[in-house]
């Protein structure tokens, strides 16, 4: 079912801080990702879809239909918490079963369903467990069967990985996927980890001091950040300011360089994004836009090494697989992007 | 470390060891201890009608005092937790304290003054023991309670419930009520054991009819000190299962629960 956010504004009693003007729409089956720093509201909007905060203006919709003053209870939406908040003093198929129970399911049938739903997230044997002998892992996945189970309009996710260590994280971020895929259910996913909202989500919403500043695919936000601030949240990044010098170059603290075809104005003040690894080490064939200097900083990362070159006053930050020397690097036209300041 | 912890308990346990000894003791007089062996104390406590009748009123009180306390407690822990007003969390705290600024003797002649006029003339019944003995323990309990709601973190727990589809009842009695069993098992362990050797209130209010263990218990010292003895361990027994009682109580009542769910 889809889910329809206009215009909606919450601010918290006695401070200025909240979700301002939020619009947001998203379809029947998507998985959205909310990524911010602490504080940007992504918590918030998710309180105010939930029915935990009331907004203050503006409307929520789900399927068409206005729940913004709705009680939590009747909005029928699947939620898993960030400390998954299963009830300590029931088993994994009793947590399960528990909205099942709410909805006058018969004994044998809501244990049938819900032992089911926990082989569905892979728990098959672990239904007579309580949820303190499960790892985290599995508490997530009982979490998850639990928001499920009851068939919901839609699920949200309050950073459901952000307790897990960072193998299983990697592992949980498919698992969810799978699931929210198989149920063919629209999720709104709030997360601080720009990696797991890249991997996971169809598209992503980017928060700052309570505002969305862009809604776009990963690859779109990766590589057409709106905004400095939303380059720099997404990934790695060289942002530099600097002049455009001509409608195909940009003048840069450290020597001009020359882009691809841009409509800004001779002149004007921008920022200039360049991605880590789109910085070639060496000259590269044609000659454009190479920069010598000396490593000032490196770091091994296993598969690629991340490096600091100074080049005059300015650190140029790159990402190679080269394990070798490097005393100068090139930036293609084509992967310099210019971003209003 | 250890010869302190032993003194210690050495100091915590010799009045009782001797408690015990004396009870058994025939004759204890100007003596480190009794001399002679006898079961006669207990034998004349179990015929005195009035220490037998003492210890069925103690045993009413303290489970009135438990099951209503328990009623009031819950709700009210509940309340306080859930509460953001500064106002309230302050009346709770004073609420908290009452039993340490207040002495139960202070509590006691308001009753008498206000329980004795003819618009409420209960001074004396069983009823306004119970009550007296529920305002001075429900602190304890609420402090007890309130404390690990915040330990367990009951406001997610509630919203995951509420998210699910849970009304206010339904998350009161199948989350909340089942989760504080520990800490109310703990809560009236502690009631039940403030109750049933609660003197300083009772010797004043109780009637004739209704007086407590204790409130009978201080006349066995003016008798031979083996019958007080005897009296006192009884007192002591008494405690132990209350106490037992109170944490039985809380234990079946959660066992109730999970096999509901």
């Amino acid at each position: 079912m889809s889910l329809n956010l206009e215009k909606v504004t919450f601010t918290y009693p006695g401070t200025s801080v909240g979700v301002f003007d939020i619009d947001l729409a998203i379809a029947d089956g998507e998985l959205l990702a909310v990524i911010g720093s602490s504080g940007s509201g992504k918590t918030t909007l998710l309180k105010l879809i939930a029915g935990f905060e009331t907004a203050h203006h503006g409307s929520i919709r789900l399927d068409g239909t206005a729940i913004t003053h709705l009680p939590v209870r009747e909005r029928q939406l699947g939620v898993v918490f960030q400390s998954y908040a299963l009830f300590p003093h029931m088993t994994a198929w009793q947590n399960v079963a528990y909205p099942l129970k709410i909805r006058k399911i018969a004994s044998q049938k809501r244990r049938h369903l819900a032992v089911e739903a926990l082989e569905r997230v892979g728990l098959k044997g672990f239904e007579e467990r309580q949820p303190q002998t499960l790892s985290g892992g599995q508490q997530q996945r009982v979490a998850l069967a639990r928001a499920l189970v009851f068939q919901p309009k839609a699920l949200l996710l309050d950073e459901p990985l952000s307790a897990l260590d960072a193998s299983l994280r990697a592992d949980m971020r498919d698992e969810i996927r799978r699931l929210q895929r198989e149920f063919s259910i629209s999720t709104v996913h709030i997360t601080h980890d720009q990696e797991e909202a890249l991997s996971m989500a169809d598209r992503v919403a980017v928060m700052e001091a309570g505002r969305l500043v862009q809604i776009a695919t990963p690859l779109e936000l990766y590589d057409q950040p709106a905004t400095r601030s939303v380059a720099n949240f997404v990934g790695e990044a060289n942002l530099w300011e600097g002049e455009t010098a001509s409608s195909t170059s940009v003048r840069l603290p450290f020597g001009l360089l020359a882009t691809a075809p841009h409509d800004y104005a001779p002149g004007r003040r921008v920022t200039v994004l360049v991605r880590p690894e789109n910085i070639t080490v060496g000259p590269g064939p044609d000659g454009i836009n190479v920069f010598k200097g000396g490593i000032v900083r490196d770091r091994f990362l296993g598969a690629v090494r991340r490096y600091d070159l100074a080049v005059g006053e300015a650190v140029i930050l790159g990402q190679t697989g080269i394990r070798g020397d490097i005393d100068a690097i090139s930036i293609r036209p084509e992967h310099i992007r210019l971003l209003p300041t | 470390m250890a010869v302190v912890t032993g003194i210690y308990l050495l100091y915590l346990f010799i009045p009782i060891i001797l408690l015990f000894v004396g009870s058994f003791g025939e004759n204890w007089t100007n003596t480190l201890l009794p001399t002679g062996f006898t079961g006669a104390w207990y034998l004349e406590l179990w015929e005195d009608g009035s220490f037998r009748r003492a210890f069925s009123v103690s045993l009413e009180v303290v489970l009135a005092t438990c099951v209503f306390g328990t009623l009031l407690a819950v709700p009210l822990a509940y309340a306080l937790y859930r509460s953001a007003s500064r106002g309230v969390l302050l009346a709770a705290r004073i609420v908290f304290l009452l039993p340490i600024a207040a002495p139960p003797l202070v509590l006691a002649f308001g009753f008498i003054l206000l329980f004795s006029t003819d618009a409420l003339p209960w001074l004396g019944s069983i009823w306004l023991l119970v009550a007296g003995h529920i305002v001075l323990t429900l602190p304890y309990l609420l402090q007890t309670l309130v404390g690990d709601m915040r330990h367990l973190r009951l406001d997610e727990l509630e919203l995951a419930a509420e998210s699910l589809g849970a009304t206010f009842r339904e998350r009161f009695m199948d989350v909340i009520v089942p989760l504080l069993r520990h800490s109310l098992g703990s809560g009236l362990i502690m009631v039940a054991a403030l109750s049933i050797g609660e003197f300083q209130l009772s010797n004043l209010i109780a009637g004739f009819l209704y007086r407590p263990y204790p409130v009978v218990l201080l006349q066995a010292f003016y008798g031979s000190t083996g019958f007080a003895c005897a009296a006192t361990v009884i007192l002591l027994g008494l405690a132990l299962l209350a106490a037992a009682g109170g944490a039985l109580a809380a234990r079946s009542a959660s066992r109730y629960r999970k096999s509901e769910s």
